[in-house]
């Protein structure tokens, strides 16, 4: 079966919220039905076919073309199936989602996989703040599954993040993996100020020595950590796109905090890069 | 029946149902797997009297690993989940996290699970680290070596234990010749292992005895030392007997297994003193597989 494509045939002014647009919701609907869907644009409440051409049949694997940076809440709670846009994206990308795969073919706002629970997000571009995070009232941030990006991503990466993985494939802002209560995030080119601040648990992967670390984290020293081996070993086996990890060794200037949390945290600055 | 001369009987080998699960450890050189996997499964040659059977299943390359490391196999069977919950564990926690440089992970992965690093991870103190990848759980506990990482959990799986054979020779050193060969051929099958020293049991038992406290003594019939003092099923030319038991995942595996050890032993023929090759069975009272040895060499 074909995809279902939804083309974009306005550019939107305000916020549009496709949360309806999921593999979940659109399962068992005809395309009678799915047109007839009433998504918020602005203040008010527009059906689907207003706004998007329709084509295609396979719920299963969503398309949105010529998206914009209005669309808001992308994959919101899917549990299953694929969404592929192209273009770019605004906030809430994966927000409380369970599973399945998200992948944006352009930039995504901030929020990106709050509150997500499981699956993949894949951003080709870059991201805004709180990548990962919970929102004010939330818990906590992530609680599961793996997000990529390929470009750079803002501040508080990871904000009070519980379990998961981020990869960063360029540079993180400031207070990177804030409050973190556990999980790891990958940073591969710079982090920005504080990264780790207030951290409780978790793990801070920076491939590039960070210009500042807090006082409050201390130095382990150079170690090899075993916990790395496997880390980049099994990430290298999730598909090609993350073959690279593998030239990643496990030597690592390891920094344990925050202490003026809960201390269990660690921030390993990656020291080696297999040659041969 | 015969192969290469030597008379095969027309009986069976008589199994019952295990338990069964796989676990891999890696360690900084194969030298370590290897000790840390040793230690591991000894005394581990009979459920009756070790709670299980253990055994080196295979070497790993590092591309097999989870880590990248060298690695080893080594499969666990025991009579039920329980038991297996029972004896894993402690064997992981004293042989293998306190090995240097090992890690330990699943080797099985199913819906029927048993800890691994569940409860070892206690061992940290507080300072153990969870972490989860691509669904998989691991715990990072901190010790004098480094990290000592451990899955988890462990996959169960339903198995099979007591496939069989009897190398009927002239000698000792004639079973014993011959049935190291056919150890060798079989540690090619994979998802079987032989728990025993060396894969050889050079004291078959058969079930109960004359003394109410045990569940099984020396198999007589078979007892070189005894032929003319009970009925011996033993020709005047056999002077030792030796058994090779298999556990294994699967009916296949196992009579994959039995028939490659038992070529192997027919290699040598009664020119280099092997008679016979025969089985154990309880009369098919005991377990629900019975592998016919005609049909596995047919």
């Amino acid at each position: 079966m074909n995809p279902l494509i939804f083309k974009l045939k306005i550019r939107p002014e305000f916020t549009l919220n496709v949360s309806p647009l999921t593999p979940d919701n659109l399962s068992r609907k005809s395309k009678i039905h799915i047109k007839k869907i009433n998504i918020r644009y602005g203040k008010q409440k527009i059906p689907v076919e207003q706004l998007f051409s329709i084509t295609g049949a396979d719920p299963e694997n969503i398309k949105i073309m010529g998206s914009s940076d209005k669309l808001i809440c992308i994959g919101h709670g899917m549990s299953h199936g694929n969404i592929e846009v192209h273009g770019d994206v605004g906030d809430f990308t994966g927000q409380y989602m369970r599973g399945g795969y998200i992948h944006i073919q352009g930039n995504a706002g901030a929020w990106v996989g709050n509150c997500m629970l499981n699956g993949r997000i894949n951003i080709d571009g870059n991201v805004g703040d709180y990548l990962g995070a919970g929102l004010p009232g939330d818990p906590h941030g992530m609680s599961d599954g793996l997000i990529y990006i390929s470009g750079n991503a803002g501040d508080r990466v990871g904000d009070r993040m519980r379990r998961g993985i981020i990869i960063i494939c360029g540079k993180a802002g400031d207070y990177c993996g804030s409050r973190m209560v556990a999980g790891t995030i990958i940073v591969l080119d710079k982090a920005g100020k504080y990264s780790g601040f207030g951290m409780k648990r978790g793990t801070i992967i920076l491939a590039k020595k960070p210009r500042h670390i807090s006082a409050t984290f201390q130095s382990s020293g150079n170690l090899k950590i075993q916990f790395l081996r496997l880390l980049f070993k099994q990430l290298s086996e999730m598909g090609k796109q993350l073959g690279f990890f593998n030239k990643y060794g496990p030597e690592a200037h390891r920094f344990t905090g925050d202490l003026a949390s809960n201390g269990k945290g660690e921030i390993l600055i990656l020291q080696t890069i297999k040659t041969g | 029946m015969k192969i290469n001369g030597v008379i095969i009987d027309d009986t069976f080998a008589e199994a019952f149902s295990m338990k069964a699960t796989r676990i891999i450890i890696t360690a900084m050189t194969l030298k370590w797997a290897y000790r840390a996997a040793n230690s591991l499964t000894g005394f581990a040659s009979s459920v009756i009297g070790c709670g299980c059977e253990s055994a080196i299943e295979r070497e790993l390359n590092p591309s097999e690993t989870p880590d990248g490391r060298p690695g080893i196999a080594v499969m666990v069977f025991a009579m039920s989940t329980k038991d297996l919950e029972n004896q894993v564990p402690r064997r992981v926690g004293q042989s293998v996290m306190t090995a240097a440089s090992t890690a330990c992970y699943a080797g099985l992965h199913s819906e029927e699970k048993i800890s691994l690093g569940k409860n070892l991870r206690f061992f940290g103190d507080g300072y153990q680290i969870s972490k989860t990848i691509n669904g998989r759980r691991f715990w990072r506990i901190p010790v004098m070596h480094g990290e000592f990482i451990c899955e988890e959990t462990t996959g169960v799986t339903k198995a099979i234990g007591g496939g069989n054979f009897l190398v009927m020779g002239k000698t000792t050193r004639h079973a014993l010749t011959a049935c190291e060969k056919a150890i060798e051929e079989i540690k090619k099958v994979a998802g079987v292992i032989t728990a025993f020293p060396g894969g050889i049991v050079g004291s078959g038992s058969k079930i109960g005895s004359k003394y109410k406290s045990l569940v099984s003594s020396t198999n007589e019939a078979y007892c070189p030392t005894l032929k003319g003092q009970v009925k011996s099923e033993l020709s005047k030319e056999v002077g030792s007997v030796l058994e090779i038991v298999i556990d294994g995942l699967s009916e296949e595996v196992i009579r994959e297994a039995m028939r490659a050890g038992i070529l192997a032993v027919c290699s040598y023929g009664p020119r280099k003193g092997i008679y016979r090759v025969s089985a154990g069975n309880y009369g098919g009272n005991l377990g629900p597989y019975h592998f016919y040895l005609k049909d596995i060499l047919a």
